[in-house]
Formats: structure tokens, sequence, C-alpha cells
């Protein structure tokens, strides 16, 4: 190097060490223009609404800091939900703020895009409108996502005006064989509501209730509810499927059956059911002779279910005082799946003829839905037709479609011109001519009636990010103003949620609005179940036309937890937090029988090429044992070749491979399809995987005890080991000077604590994305989850028995907060820091990143900033004002979410009063759909934790080590078929 | 004002010096004895003078930025010469006022553009700098207030705890009613220590500040 150069560099080098390192952030402040009567800086403004991310139609309140929305969490006044969202819903936040959201209308110019004005897009689509009524009646076609009474009547003055019907319903999941077995046993096709939480037996065909099936959120506390340990006893849950889902995954007993083999097994169960008793109803005896056929050894050959299991099965039911049996999931074929419905209800009607656990006066909205084939016979007869003018709104056909790319084609054919209501650039408004975004639904007004009994106001909880017009004030603009039913959206809104009101004034408007809706709605009571000898024939028929169950490998497309059918893969949080059962995000997996996997010659990790007769993929192997030896299970929801930067190109779509078969009778869509071709195709990019292992080696992590032995308390034990330790908690009762080093920590007043269910855990995953929204956790990407530098402050854990592999336990695993924390005596700086009250503080500006403490940690919950992770705006508006962004080189963990203590102490001190049990809530406690997680001061002795702290259940994760953690568990109750 | 006037007679006087003892080639009381000598030693070393005077300059920019930052005398200058010894000292208008949250959350609040406008639409109300405010409330800008009194980021103050704790806003935030700008003071994490020792409040590190 030259003098003069070693000069230049030095010199610059000062210069940047003057000007640059300077902790200057924003130099301005900025005074609004008008105050908003109810915005406090520092404080948050909740406003209640529904979330949109699927048919089930939470309520939540949506927390408003200085203008923006930060944080959703459930509405407690809502039935439905009540106080607790899934992970779904807690990302709905980053669809309204995600970075490649469209912001201005765009029109087709060739093979490119030119942006338009609001103003522009609205009297072309007027326009096109016009000219597609002028040809002739019929001539414009609409599909509409799942919407409110209010916005679907709009669509069908507006279409009506322009002399078309009414718009299609698409759901990707749209229960047509549960419709359909309603259908034809009890004469109305509908989707009741299922008072699960009054039963006392649950027997399960797929039916993926804690994932997507129907209202998730609703069904986790209603499944809870039931099967809870509580004085002594518990709710069984059996479930019997080709594989074992995150619902089968939470089963007393799961039992694998071949794919398509369910409505077999059913009929064999009611055969045993029936021969204790048919009664001297004329069906039963039909149905009897029916099921005669069905014999136990006859099921165990079509279905692969033991004869034993399925006698203890009947013996369960026959048993049971309230049993409930439910159905399908998704990953049958259509078929098969109407024949299971069917057959299942008919068990429902045999074990309860009064069908009192299913409220058929409360429906499902999303009972709308059309049928599959009735959705693609609309769309393939526009290839024949002269349909001019294609309007969809807020669907993904060319995605969730098999055929999509045909499907787009016609879309995109000719003359016709189509038109994308929609916030992305996904696979649809790819292929489409105009693409007007519209508002989230966190912006606008509407209302979505989630179930009979229920209608839910959405209101905009933010000021607007974009220009985008409401989608139903676009929809009134269409309309002549004379014709017009309101001048605003707004104003029809009110008016739907008001009719039938008691009162019709402001005030009552407001109240409704303020408790985020009418809860209080009549349902016409269901009359008794009718059924008569030609239900029963149905069912022959039925049976008649089954396939026999699959001997060959079959592909199952499954709806995913995390994608449901893929509408929320372009949320970041939703591929950055691991699925629950295999632990890999990002990637998409095949879920595979190790057997299946080990005759490939393939190990977990590597890819496998599945080929149907729709195409082929390769995708990542995941080992096991709760999938059927036949069945390869491939989620849906991600390998979107558009929709913005976080699902682009990221994982597998394994739509395309199912072939648009679907069932003639019930309209129900194959989830199914046979594989012809199962090979191994090497190792491809690693596993990004986050767990350690599937096994606790024995060391006393998630641990579980009999039903008999659960109010038995453990022996005390004197010593430390690995069998036998004492429970020990962080308070100065705790200490023993025989055993600790360091002397008692003196806390004051409080002591924070969490109590973790273990028995009401079902790994929803909920909770983790609650936390990565209230704390602003980084989202760090495929790459660096393989590097294992994942940053969630809560993780969901699973392990596997060692014994039986398809019982899985799940573990919310955070920082433990010990009371002999490993991480605060290595710290060379002091970093981790234990407080008065108990928290184990991580002092960001003091971290100088030696990573000395995640090294020690036994639990590894302190995650370290190899980077400064990238919110790209505008998802940085996302973020929580009231706690420190982290940047590269520091470590961070959970806070017990000490904002939110603080919150509350500073409302005592306020009051001049003590916190009190219960005020304080961290983020993943709110939004739990099963109550698995409890907060509070150990302390005091009459707080909630306190007393649950005194279970025979209570442990804590590798108490031997003696540190004490905060953080205790309580045992799972397991119980045996 | 004194630091600055010491700082620069000391740098001028370091020059003087400096140049008399080139100029004389280091026997000062030539400069008594042969005066015109001195003038020409100081000419014929011009060069290496004026290297001296550029470091001294520098020497002397570097200690003036380092214990007189201009700004800290009479603070920085905002968008709109607003006075709040005029507001707040003679028209004794109450800090809550303008601050409207301080007893509420953690942040106090500034004024929105309508709030300054409730009155000067009356008062001095074609004053070029209210035409300025209206300017910002006509085209719907929020008014870009410079920060006077700055945290770090990893931070939080709560306003409302201090003032219900009897805390008077002057302790930190200096006799604003005196002052015409607002005067920056350097909030460091000392100040906050020494006080909540001496009154002998939480010193937790997340509960009082940092989280």
């Amino acid at each position: 190097m030259h003098r003069r150069t070693f000069l230049k560099l030095s010199s610059i080098g000062t210069a940047a060490f003057a000007v640059g390192c300077s902790a200057k952030g924003e130099d301005r402040l900025h005074a609004m223009v008008r105050a908003n009567e109810d915005m406090v800086t520092g404080q948050a403004t909740l406003y209640a609404t529904a979330c949109r991310e699927c048919p089930a139609g939470c309520g939540v309140l949506a927390a408003n800091r200085e203008g923006r929305v930060i944080k959703l969490e459930g509405n407690p006044l809502h039935p439905v939900n009540r106080r607790a969202l899934c992970m779904r819903g807690q990302a709905a936040l980053q669809g309204l703020y995600h970075p490649d959201r469209l912001h201005r209308p765009r029109l087709r110019d060739g093979n490119d895009w030119r942006e338009i004005s609001f103003a522009q897009a609205a009297s072309l689509l007027r326009e096109k409108m016009t000219a597609a009524a002028a040809t002739g009646p019929g001539r414009i076609a609409m599909v509409t996502e799942t919407v409110g009474r209010t916005q679907m009547a709009l669509f069908e003055t507006v279409l009506a005006h322009y002399g078309a019907g009414s718009p299609l319903v698409f759901e990707p999941r749209a229960y047509e064989a549960l419709k359909f077995a309603y259908a034809q046993v009890l004469g109305a096709p509908m989707l009741p509501v299922l008072h699960m939480e009054r039963a006392d037996l649950l027997l399960g065909f797929g039916a993926d209730f804690l994932e997507t099936w129907l209202s998730p959120v609703a069904y986790a506390r209603k499944f809870k509810e039931m099967h809870r340990w509580r004085e002594g006893r518990k709710g069984f849950f059996i479930e019997v499927s080709p594989f074992q889902s995150l619902t089968g995954a939470n089963a007393d007993r799961w039992v694998g059956c071949r794919p398509g083999g369910e409505a077999a097994v059913i009929m064999g169960l009611l055969r045993m059911v029936l021969a204790a008793d048919t009664g001297r109803v004329a069906w039963r005896g039909d149905l009897a002779a029916l099921a005669a056929d069905y014999t136990p050894d006859a099921v165990a050959r079509l279905t692969g279910v033991p004869e034993e299991a399925l006698a203890a099965v009947a013996d369960r039911l026959l048993a049971a005082e309230r049993p409930l049996v439910l159905g399908t999931g998704a990953g049958v074929w259509g078929a098969s799946a109407a024949a299971a419905e069917m057959a299942a209800l008919f068990l429902n009607l045999v074990l309860d003829p009064a069908l009192s656990l299913i409220d058929r006066g409360d429906r499902y909205r999303v009972e709308v839905a059309d049928r599959r084939d009735t959705v693609l016979n609309a769309f393939e007869a526009m290839a024949d037709n002269d349909t001019a003018l294609v309007l969809l709104n807020n669907v993904n056909p060319v995605f969730a479609l098999p055929g999509g790319d045909r499907l787009g084609d016609l879309l995109a054919h000719g003359d016709r011109f189509t038109v994308v209501f929609g916030n992305t650039m996904d696979e649809t408004a790819a292929r489409a001519d105009l693409v007007v975004p519209v508002q989230n639904a966190l912006e606008t007004w509407d209302a979505y009636e989630a179930t009979s009994r229920t209608i839910t106001t959405l209101q905009p909880t933010m000021g607007r990010i974009s220009a985008a017009p409401g989608l139903g004030d676009l929809w009134l603009d269409l309309l002549p103003i004379e014709e017009r039913p309101a001048t605003e959206y707004r104003q029809l809104t009110a008016r739907t949620v008001q009719a039938a009101a008691a009162a019709d004034t402001e005030a009552a408007w407001l109240a409704i609005l303020q408790q985020g809706g009418r809860f209080d709605i009549e349902a016409s009571l269901a009359d008794a179940p009718r059924v008569d000898r030609q239900a029963v024939d149905r069912l022959r028929r039925s049976l008649d036309r089954l396939p026999a169950p699959a001997q060959d490998p079959v592909l199952l497309v499954a709806p995913s937890l995390r994608f449901l059918d893929g509408r929320t893969a372009d949320r970041p949080w939703m591929p950055e937090i691991p699925d629950p059962v295999c632990q890999v995000a990002w990637q998409t997996v095949a879920m595979v029988h190790p057997r299946t996997l080990s005759d490939l010659g393939a190990r977990e990790g590597d890819r496998i090429a599945i080929a149907t007769d729709g195409g082929q993929v390769q995708v990542h192997a995941y080992s096991h044992p709760g999938v059927s030896p036949v069945g390869v299970v491939v989620p849906a929801g991600q390998g979107h070749t558009h929709m913005g930067r976080y699902a682009r190109g990221q994982g597998v779509n394994p739509i395309a491979l199912l072939g648009d078969g679907r069932d003639p009778l019930s309209g129900a869509p194959d989830g199914a399809a046979p594989i012809v071709r199962l090979t191994a195709a090497g190792p491809g990019k690693a596993l990004a995987s986050v767990s350690g292992s599937r096994f606790q080696h024995g060391r006393k992590i998630a641990v579980s005890v009999p039903l008999e032995r659960a109010d038995i308390p453990p022996p005390k034990s004197k010593y430390l080991d690995m069998d036998s330790f004492p429970l020990t908690l962080p308070l100065p009762e705790g200490y023993d000077p025989k055993r600790d080093f360091y002397p008692p920590h003196d806390h004051h007043t409080y002591r924070w604590a969490m109590v973790v269910d273990l028995d009401r855990c079902v790994g929803c995953s909920a909770c983790v994305a609650a936390c990565y929204a209230e704390n602003s956790v980084g989202v760090v990407g495929e790459e660096q989850v393989i590097a294992g530098r994942e940053m969630a402050w809560i993780r969901i854990e699973r392990y596997q028995d060692e014994q039986d592999p398809t019982r899985l336990i799940f573990l919310p695993m955070l920082c433990q907060h010990c009371d002999n924390a490993p991480c605060e005596s290595v710290c060379p700086v002091y970093a981790p820091h234990h407080s008065v009250e108990g928290l184990n503080n991580q002092i960001y500006n003091r971290c100088i990143g030696t990573r000395y403490c995640g090294q020690n940690c036994p639990y590894k919950v302190r995650r370290f900033n190899w980077f400064t992770w990238p919110f790209p705006e505008p998802l940085n508006l996302q973020l929580n004002p009231d706690v420190t962004v982290r940047s590269a080189g520091v470590m961070e963990k959970c806070s017990f979410c000490v904002q939110r203590i603080k919150t509350a102490r500073t409302r005592a001190k306020n009051e001049k009063r003590e916190i009190r049990d219960g005020e304080v809530v961290p983020a993943c406690v709110q939004t739990c759909p099963t109550q698995a997680l409890w907060f509070g001061n150990l302390m005091d002795p009459e707080s909630t934790v306190r007393k649950m702290v005194d279970s025979p259940r209570a442990y804590q994760v590798m108490g031997y080590l003696n540190t004490k953690p905060a953080v205790i568990y309580l045992k799972k109750v397991v119980q045996a078929l | 004002m004194v630091t600055e006037l010491f700082i620069a007679a000391a740098a001028l006087l370091a020059l003087v010096l400096t140049a008399v003892l080139i100029g004389t080639a280091g026997r000062p009381w030539r400069l008594f004895t042969d005066f015109g000598g001195t003038l020409r030693g100081i000419r014929a070393n011009a060069w290496p003078l004026g290297w001296i005077a550029a470091a001294l300059v520098l020497a002397l920019g570097l200690l003036f930025f380092y214990f007189a930052p201009p700004g800290t005398r009479i603070g920085p200058e905002q968008p709109i010469a607003f006075s709040h010894r005029l507001h707040a000292g003679d028209k004794a208008i109450d800090c809550r006022f303008c601050h409207p949250y301080v007893e509420r959350s953690n942040h106090p609040g500034l004024p929105a553009v309508e709030k300054c406008l409730f009155c000067h639409n009356y008062i001095i109300a074609n004053h070029p700098e209210i035409l300025k405010e209206h300017e910002y409330f006509d085209s719907d800008t929020p008014t870009p207030w410079v920060k006077v009194f700055e945290i770090p980021e990893h931070v939080l103050f709560n306003h409302q705890r201090h003032l219900l704790s009897g805390i008077d806003c002057a302790a930190c935030h200096g006799e604003v009613r005196q002052m015409d700008r607002l005067q920056t003071r350097r909030l460091k994490m000392g100040f906050c220590v020494e006080c909540h020792r001496e009154k002998q409040a939480t010193l937790d590190c997340w509960l009082s500040c940092h989280n």
C-alpha cells in the first residue's frame, strides 16, 4: 500500500468515525394537522372489526397506535372466537402492510402493465360492463370469495342491472361432501355449528378442525373444553385417517387407514353399533342390513384398520354418553368423502337420534360457497360461450384449482376482459386485463355473518395507506345515481346490520360497532331430524360407487395450517413459523411413512419425485409414522409463481398434480391422486428444519402422565437427578444452601411466572405468530433458518413418543426466566440481568454479542441477531413502538412482554393499588385458543398461577438442572384406547 | 458565551505567541529589541506559520464543537419561530394545553397544527410566522419541528408517571418559560440514575427505562 493511499484511507476512516457513529435517529417531530379525538400518543386505541383471512370470520380488536394498526387480538365479546385468534389471523396485518401490495390499478398493455388512476379504472370498468350488457344478457360472469350478505346483495343488484346473474362463490374448500351428506340424509345442504364442547367422545375421520376446518379457533376452544383433564376425567378423541394432521396428532389414539377407506371403517362401526341395538325404526334395520357386509375382517382387509382397533373404537362409541362423529378433511377423493360424510352422519344419527350436538339452526357462512363442479363448469363454459367480461373478487383459481394454467388461458383468451379486485399480484391477477386494488378488510366498512347467530361489523381501523376505494363503494358507483341503494357503502352496512334490531338509532349503531357486531340474532330452531328409508338407499348408492381404498401410493393434498389454500402464503410470518408437526419452515415437505422412504432408498431431507397423471414435482421428504404406508402427504399453499417476494418461488404447489377429478353427485373435488411414479431424487438443499430431535432422549422436556395417575402427586424427591427432581419454585422458598451457589433473589411484591398446561396445548402456533407481531421479531428467510438462525422468542416443540411414534406431544418453549439463570452468570458485560420482579432482562445496549449466554442456556431460547433483519416498507409500520428494534450483533429473547407489564404497572400506580391478578396478559397468553398459557404473580398466594403450581401435574422442564424456571409446565394427561 | 470567548481568545493568543517565537527564532525579547527583524522573520516563515494557523483553527473548531456545540446555547432553529418564553412564560399558558397527553401517556404529545390556529386565527393572524403555520394547515402538512430533547431509541421515558409523582417539567427540560428557542440538554443515563437513586425510584433496567 502506498503511503498516500494509507493516509487517504485512514482519513476517510477518521471522518467516518466522527460522522457515522451517531445514535441519532429521526431528528424531527411531526405534529398532526388535525387532532384525532380518540387518539392519545403512546396509547393504543382499539377498533372492533372482523378477520377476513378465512371464511370463519372471527371478531378482532385492532390496536391502533399513532394512526397505524400494530396488533390484532381476538374480540373477547365475539361468540365465535372469544378473544383468541389463530396464527393466520395474527398475520392479517402483513397483508395490510405487505411491501408488494398494489397501490394503483394496473391495466394490461400487451405483455406489460400500465398504472392508471382509480378514476380511470372505475370508468373503464363501467364502460366494459355497459358494453358487455349491451350485447345481450349473461355476458358478464363473476366469481367471488365468501362475502357477507351486504356485499353479496350489492353484487347481485349491480350484476342484475347489467343483465348478469348472481356471482359464483368460489372457495377452494367448500365442504361439498359435508353439505351433500346433510342434503341426502336430512334433506337440506348445510354446514351446522357443532357443540363439540358438550361431547365426551370425539371420533374424527380427518376433519382438521384445529387447522382449517370451518372455524378452527372456535373448534380448538371447544375441543379442549371437552378434552382437558378436569376432576379426574377427560374426553376421548380418536382419529381414523390416512395421515396425521395437527388434529390427528392431538388424538388420544390415531389409527391409520388406507386413503379412501374412511367410509368402510364407518360402516364397520355402524355394523357393530347397530348389532347392539337396532331399535324398531325401519331405516335402522335397513342400515344394519347395509352394514352387514362390513365385518371387522373385511374392514381390516379393505382399509388396514386392525380388527381390535375397530372393536375398541366401537366399544368406546357405545360406552360414551354424548359421542360426536366428525367426517373427513381434505386429502380424500370426492366420491369417498361424500360416502364417508353420509356414513358419519348416519353414525351420529344412530348414536344420538336427536343430533343434540349438531346445531342445525346455526350455520357457517361458507355454506354459500358453490360446489367445485359448478365453479369448474362455469369456467369451462366460458371456453364455448361469449362471456365478454369476467369479474374476480379476491379469489385465486389459477393457483388453487388443478389445471390452473388452462384456466388462466381461458381468462386471458381473445377479447375477453378480466377484472381482478385484489391487493396482490397473484397468479390470477397476473392473467387478468385489469387489476383494481381495493381496501383491505382492516381498512373498510362491511358486515360479515360468520354464523347464523352473529353479524360482525367491519370498520376502518386506521387511515388509508393507499388511495384504493372500498370494494363496496366501488360497486355502488357502478349503478346509476338514482338506482343506488345508498350513497356510501357504510350506510348500506349500517342498514343491514340494524335491520330488525331493537333500536335503529345512531347511538345503537355506535354501540353495535363498539362491541364488534350483533351477537343476538335469532336463528330458526331446527326441527327434530327426520330420516327415511330412502336416505339409506342413497347411502347404498354412494357406497356402491365407492372405489376400493388405495393399495398403491397415493398423493394426498392437505390444506395447511399456515397457508390455508395458499391465500396467506405471502405473509412472511407464515412460512417463517415452522409447521408444528414436521417443524420445517419455508419449504414444502412431503410427509411419508418411514417404510416408504426406506423402500425408495431415500433419507429424510432428501428430495423425492412424485409423478401423477397431472404432472410431477420434486419435494423434500419428511419421514413420519403417522402417515399410511401408501400415502404421500403434501400440504397445499406454497409454490406460488407470483404473489410477492415472500411467496414467489418458495416451496412446491401440489395442486396441479391432482387433476380436476370430482364426484359427479356431491360435486366434491378430489384431494387425492394415484401416484404413477415415486422415486428418490437425491439430496437437495438442506431441510429448513428447526427441530433438534424428534425424541426427548429421556431428558424430561415434555412430560406426560397417564389419566389414572394424573391427580397423584409425584413422590417428594430429595435429590436432583433425571428421574426424580422436585418442583423448585423461583422464590426464596426454593433456595437451598446445599444446592445453590448463588444467594436467593429478593423480589419486590411481584415474581412473574407463567404456567403452561401441556394438556391444553394443541400446537397450533398462534402464540408464536402473536409474539412475532407484539415483539417485532425479525423474519430471517429460508437460508438463515437452514443455518439455524431463526429468531422466534416462543416456539412449539414437538416430540414423538419413543414407544409409539404416532403419539405426539407439543410444548411451547420460551425464555424460562430462571431464578438460577445460567445465562446471567456467564455474560462478561452483565447484559442479562435479573430484575426485582424476577424477569431475566436482556439489556440490548449493553450486549456485545459474545453469545456465551446462548451457549449456556439449556432451553436454547436466546436468539442472536446475525444481521439486522429487514422490515421492508411499509412492513415497518407494524413494528410495536413500545419495543426496541434490535440490530445486528445483539442477543435477544422473550421478555414476558415487559411492555405490557409496564403498562399494567403504570395503570396500577396511577390508581395507587397493586397489579391485579390477570391484569398482565402477554401476547402469547392473550391469543391462545385453548387457554393453555397462564401468566401472573407467583408471590401472590391468591393468584391463578400460584394455585395452578400446586397441581400434582406441575413440573419444570429439565428441573434437575436446578435452574428454577419461572415457566412451570403441567403434564399432559394421556389415555389409551 | 464565556466558553466560546475563552476558547477563541486562548487560540488567538497561541497563534500570536507562535508567530513571535518563529519571527524571533526562539528569542522572544527580540520583539522589543529588533522589531523589524522579527517582522522579516515572520514573513520568511509565512508558509509554515500558515500551516500552524490552519492546525490551530482545526483544533479550535474541535474544542468549540466539543465544549460549545452550536444549538446548545440558544437551541436549534425551528421551522416556525415559536417562543416558549412568550407562550409559557409571558402569557402563562399551561404546558398541558399544548402537550395534552403528558399526564395520560408515555408521550406528552405535540399540539396539532389546527390547535395553533385556534388562537392565531384571531391573534396576529397575518404575522409572517403565523402565515407559515397557515400554509402547513392548508397543505395538510405536519409541522416538522426539530427534536430538542433526545433520548436513544432503546429508552422509553414515561412522562405520565414522572408528572404524577410530582416531578416538575423543569427538572428535565429546564426553565422553558425563559427560553425563546428551547435549549438542548444532554439527557444521559447518569442524569436519570442519579435522580432515581435520590428519589429511591426503581433502578431496574427493564422496568424503569429499557425494554
